[in-house]
């Protein structure tokens, strides 16, 4: 890919500086307003898909917030892994966050789509599956090969989820299959 | 006596009589069993010690005049696959109570063990060596088709399954995930200078040799722009992280090299 190539380049083959970088004045930022206690914070948006148009989505929030927010070229969507706007759906769950503009969308600067959290006992194991117990229901978990890691007692992220033990605690990070008790397993937190 | 099996069924019958008449757990049994949905919570404790002296009965009745004995016990049989049927269709979440206080789901099992017991009941086994060897594998037999023993020998054998084969473990190698790529580059002193002005999460990631390259959107002096970090995909090296400020436009704004890891980041 030709703007890969050229974003590799820039990275790799810039041994010499492009100036001093003075990260104070290169990288100053105009201060955020900040969000008063109890307000919500008019820059972050959640709720599910609704409808696609071009590069807006449509989001009903859980308190049935209308959301328009536009997609950029410089927006980050995550949706088990970092991915592009075709591959978000109508009836997806979202977070947002990005900067409110005078019309009203929230242009994003990050999006996480289906994304959960959850903190689960691990009650089963089957072939590339992972059945959860969150606070008494199950959840399945959907182990992606070549996308899931395993996190074991804090160590650095690997891909062999081999080590997960029935029986043992973890947090793990996922997404979410829409209208379902199942996840695919982004990341898992574990002991072993 | 003409036949073996009256013993094994007498045995079999008492056994689960046993469990209806004289067991502490007898009522718990009878409120988790089909029985409850079936007569309410109230009756179904009578009824359920009611089947478990009829059990007993039969069991009395195959030892004594094992010719009668087994046309009730094949009748007691058929009965069993009513009730399982019954407990199928109208009462999925009960325990069959049958043999055991150990909770146990009508499945296919208790059904072809019910079978077992009419068959039993009917085909009659001549009193030989062959005779007893063979009432001795319709016994294990019997014991294999019951969930109530299943922790006895099932169980242990799928933990031993599960712990030779383990069901996540997949040939061959693993790539490195990109998650660990991203903590490696969390902990690199560019990361720590840009991160105030980072706008989004990860928005690509491509690998480059030895390189793995992760692309951001940044602020850079109240522009837009990209950042493309540099981290190392083998080894863990937060300082050899390197980072590039990439405006829209391809022109390299600024680069970045790690620094020495002060002592609170490592």
């Amino acid at each position: 890919m030709d703007r890969r190539a050229l974003l590799t380049s820039a990275v790799l083959a810039g041994a010499t500086a492009f100036g001093s970088l003075a990260p104070e004045t290169a990288f100053a930022q105009a201060a955020a307003q900040p969000v008063q206690p109890g307000e919500k914070d008019p820059n972050f948006a959640e709720g599910r898909v609704t409808g696609l148009v071009d590069t807006m989505l449509m989001v009903t929030g859980s308190d049935n917030t209308l959301w328009r927010i536009r997609i950029t070229q410089g927006t980050s969507i995550w949706k088990l892994r970092p991915t592009t706007l075709d591959k978000v759906a109508v009836g997806d769950g979202l977070y947002a966050r990005g900067a409110r503009l005078a019309d009203g969308t929230l242009a994003a600067d990050a999006v996480w789509v289906n994304i959960v959290n959850l903190q689960v006992h691990i009650a089963a194991l089957s072939r590339n599956t992972i059945h959860f117990d969150h606070r008494g229901k199950r959840v399945v978990g959907h182990v992606v090969p070549g996308t899931s890691a395993a996190v074991y007692n804090g160590t650095p992220a690997i891909g062999d989820m081999s080590m997960v033990q029935v029986g043992k605690h973890a947090q793990v990070i996922g997404a979410w299959l829409p209208d379902t008790n199942e996840i695919e397993i982004a990341t898992l937190h574990t002991s072993a | 006596m003409t036949s073996l099996q009256p013993i094994l069924l007498a045995a079999v019958l008492l056994w689960s009589a046993r469990l209806k008449t004289f067991s502490k757990y007898a009522e718990s049994s009878a409120r988790r069993s089909p029985l409850a949905r079936l007569l309410g919570d109230r009756r179904a404790v009578p009824a359920y010690r009611g089947v478990g002296v009829i059990e007993a009965a039969v069991a009395v009745l195959l030892l004594v005049r094992p010719s009668i004995g087994t046309w009730a016990c094949a009748a007691l049989g058929v009965g069993f696959v009513a009730y399982l049927a019954y407990g199928r269709l109208f009462a999925k979440e009960a325990s069959c109570g049958c043999m055991s206080a150990q909770p146990s789901p009508i499945r296919a099992r208790s059904f072809l063990r019910a079978f077992l017991v009419i068959a039993l009941a009917l085909v009659p086994v001549p009193v030989s060596l062959a005779g007893a060897g063979l009432v001795v594998a319709e016994a294990l037999l019997f014991a294999a088709l019951s969930t109530e023993l299943d922790r006895h020998w099932l169980v242990p054998l799928r933990r031993l399954k599960a712990r030779w084969t383990h069901p996540l473990a997949s040939p061959g190698d693993f790539p490195v995930p990109v998650a660990s790529s991203v903590e490696q580059l969390q902990r690199s002193s560019a990361y720590r200078e840009l991160a105030p002005s980072l706008r989004s999460d990860l928005r690509e990631h491509w690998d480059e040799g030895e390189w793995r390259l992760l692309l951001y959107s940044v602020t850079h002096a109240g522009v837009p722009a990209s950042v493309v970090f540099a981290v190392p995909r083998l080894r863990y090296a937060p300082t050899d992280v390197r980072a590039a400020v990439v405006a829209e436009s391809g022109e390299t704004l600024a680069t970045l090299h790690s620094a020495a890891q002060p002592e609170y980041a490592i």
